[in-house]
């Protein structure tokens, strides 16, 4: 550690090295200015996201589970379809439904992102740090939401159009490319990132540690819903269907049974909502 | 200006802090003192807005933090220089602090500067020393430029260079008209930087005064005056006794007196007409005055080591 170099600057007797904003009187600083805010919230969170290298590593598994996800699928469909005739079979699938297919598993680490969004402020108690910039309790919440919708938004549109790039070549003739479809089924895993994460970063914020959240989402993501559906009951089935992976996945499918995609798609953001309004009770109530 | 109205804080049964009211005025340092557990931290936690208060208020400049659009160019804190993301470099770190709340980001080569961590800017914060995180947490604290000035424990982990270059830069934030409230364990450092004195045990306030006032109400702090005749000796003594001073026999030629100034003394020794052969101030370190206030209300006692019950009590100077 080297000596400050500033011992003097601050020294009371010397007025002309003072700090550069020091002349105005302390205190009436907060009405000269402009920004901080939401907007201001945003644009830290932003800084935040990308200055640790966790998100990074998140990102490119995301990728990689993706790429050879998508690709594995697609070699089943091409080994599974013997009949020589593509024109008259119905195995033909449309490349981005590679993609769709993948995302049930590489979804895990761009919720990871999401996870760690949050629950990172808690396993290091920059969570102090955060709320002393920001300490409207919604307008951080909101901050860190808009971040994670965004950033998730524009990583699962791009991992949608990844999955379906290794798929089409894999698939050859047995895969369908029409652009409008192709680029639906893209936005559509967007979408569905998306919400999903915002509904992880919602519930890391109610629990606020990691392996709580992780456990949380990885249960009702895919435990929970298969669970439901063993006893084979009506009753059950529904409720499975309503949960937010299930409703995700119809959405993404573009199921038509038991509801449309559209209403998969307004579940899973009442599901997203529901955790963000539960997280910021426990923000709003509890001590940092 | 920092003001607290009534702040009570409860953790299950035990009251953390309990109606306390201070007033925290600008242009001067005050020291916050308690017994580990006396509620310190969360004194300052509430007034930040981490805390939520049970009872009572806590506001800065007249409003609670909560509420401040830019709270970072009012109030500048350094709570826990531990809490940051290790994996984030010190220049992200005040980068996205200063975004935050519209700080220029020029602002944060500046106050890097400040605090001489230029050199080590890009570096991962976990892998600063514990000096250098304070300086990093105070780095923060200066970001906004602010007018209330908050630090927990700002010299721990922090070389004696460290500590002068704190103990000046308190003293200089405090000389430019801002408000510096700051808590400590070390009773030489407080002595030395702050001009007015906050003590608190079990959560309650015990002394909110002057430093001078708090160290010269000591029982230790005395006047001791020596006279080389019995005689004269034993008048004074009447005399003193008779103003309802503590008077105490000190040797065969000296008294100790508690409750008077050198002056009192001086004039009646004059008065009286004898002869002193020596007249001084014994004055008790903030140390002496400390333990005598927090006596009863320390939290966590350890047991007493040899026979001493008290380890400052024997005579000082």
């Amino acid at each position: 550690m080297t000596t400050p170099t500033s011992r003097t600057t601050h020294h009371p007797t010397s007025p002309a090295t003072r700090r550069p904003a020091a002349p105005v009187p302390p205190g009436s600083a907060e009405t000269r200015h402009s920004g901080g805010g939401l907007p201001g919230a945003i644009a830290s969170e932003w800084t935040k996201l990308w200055s640790v290298r966790s998100v990074w590593w998140c990102l490119l598994s995301s990728v990689v589970l993706m790429a050879a996800t998508a690709g594995q699928l697609a070699i089943y469909v091409q080994n599974s379809n013997t009949n020589p005739e593509p024109v008259d079979d119905r195995g033909v699938v449309a490349i981005g439904r590679m993609a769709v297919d993948a995302v049930e598993l590489a979804q895990f680490a761009v919720l990871a992102l999401a996870l760690l969004v949050i629950t990172s402020e808690y396993g290091t108690g920059m969570i102090r740090n955060t709320l002393q910039w920001t300490p409207s309790r919604w307008r951080l919440l909101l901050a860190k939401t808009t971040i994670v919708a965004g950033v998730t938004f524009a990583v699962g549109t791009l991992l949608g159009v990844l999955g379906a790039a290794v798929a089409a070549p894999v698939l050859g003739e047995w895969g369908r490319f029409e652009a409008p479809e192709a680029f639906g089924d893209a936005l559509g895993v967007g979408a569905y990132l998306a919400l999903i994460s915002v509904f992880t970063l919602g519930l890391g914020a109610a629990l606020r540690g990691p392996v709580g959240t992780l456990v949380a989402v990885f249960l009702v993501l895919t435990v929970v819903p298969t669970m439901l559906r063993l006893p084979d009951l009506a009753i059950l089935d529904t409720l499975a269907d309503v949960l937010p992976g299930s409703a995700g996945l119809h959405f993404l499918r573009g199921d038509t049974d038991p509801y449309p995609p559209a209403v998969g798609l307004l579940l899973l953001a009442a599901w997203a909502g529901a955790t963000l309004a539960a997280g910021h009770t426990v923000l709003r109530r509890r001590d940092a | 200006m920092i003001t607290t109205t009534a702040l009570t804080k409860r953790f299950g049964r035990t009251t953390a802090v309990d109606a306390l009211t201070l007033e925290i005025t600008p242009g001067r340092v005050t020291g916050f003192l308690g017994p580990n557990g006396a509620g310190k931290s969360t004194t300052m936690r509430m007034i930040l807005g981490l805390d939520r208060p049970d009872g009572g208020t806590a506001l800065v400049e007249g409003r609670p933090y909560a509420a401040l659009r830019h709270p970072l160019r009012v109030v500048g804190a350094l709570l826990d220089s531990r809490a940051v993301h290790p994996g984030r470099s010190a220049r992200a770190h005040l980068t996205a602090m200063a975004r935050s709340n519209g700080i220029p980001t020029e602002r944060v080569d500046e106050v890097l500067a400040t605090v001489g961590l230029t050199e080590v800017a890009g570096r991962r914060a976990g892998s600063f020393s514990l000096g250098m995180s304070q300086r990093l947490g105070i780095a923060g604290a200066l970001l906004g430029d602010p007018g209330v000035l908050i630090f927990d424990e700002p010299v721990n982990g922090l070389d004696p260079d460290g500590v002068r270059w704190i103990r000046e830069l308190m003293r200089s934030l405090a000389a430019q008209g801002r408000t510096v409230f700051v808590s400590s364990h070390l009773m030489s450092e407080v002595q030395l930087t702050a001009d007015q004195l906050v003590v608190i045990g079990r959560g309650r306030l015990i002394t909110d005064a002057p430093i001078a006032d708090v160290i010269s109400a000591s029982s230790l702090t005395a006047v001791r005056v020596r006279l080389p005749e019995p005689a004269a000796l034993g008048r004074l003594r009447e005399r003193l006794v008779a103003r309802r001073l503590a008077v105490e026999p000190a040797g065969e030629d000296e008294l100790v007196v508690t409750g008077a100034t050198v002056a009192e003394v001086g004039d009646l020794a004059h008065e009286l007409g004898v002869r002193l052969h020596g007249l001084s101030t014994r004055e008790a370190s903030l140390e002496q005055a400390y333990l005598e206030l927090t006596d009863n209300s320390l939290q966590f006692t350890g047991s007493p080591v040899g026979t001493a019950t008290h380890p400052t009590r024997s005579e000082a100077r």
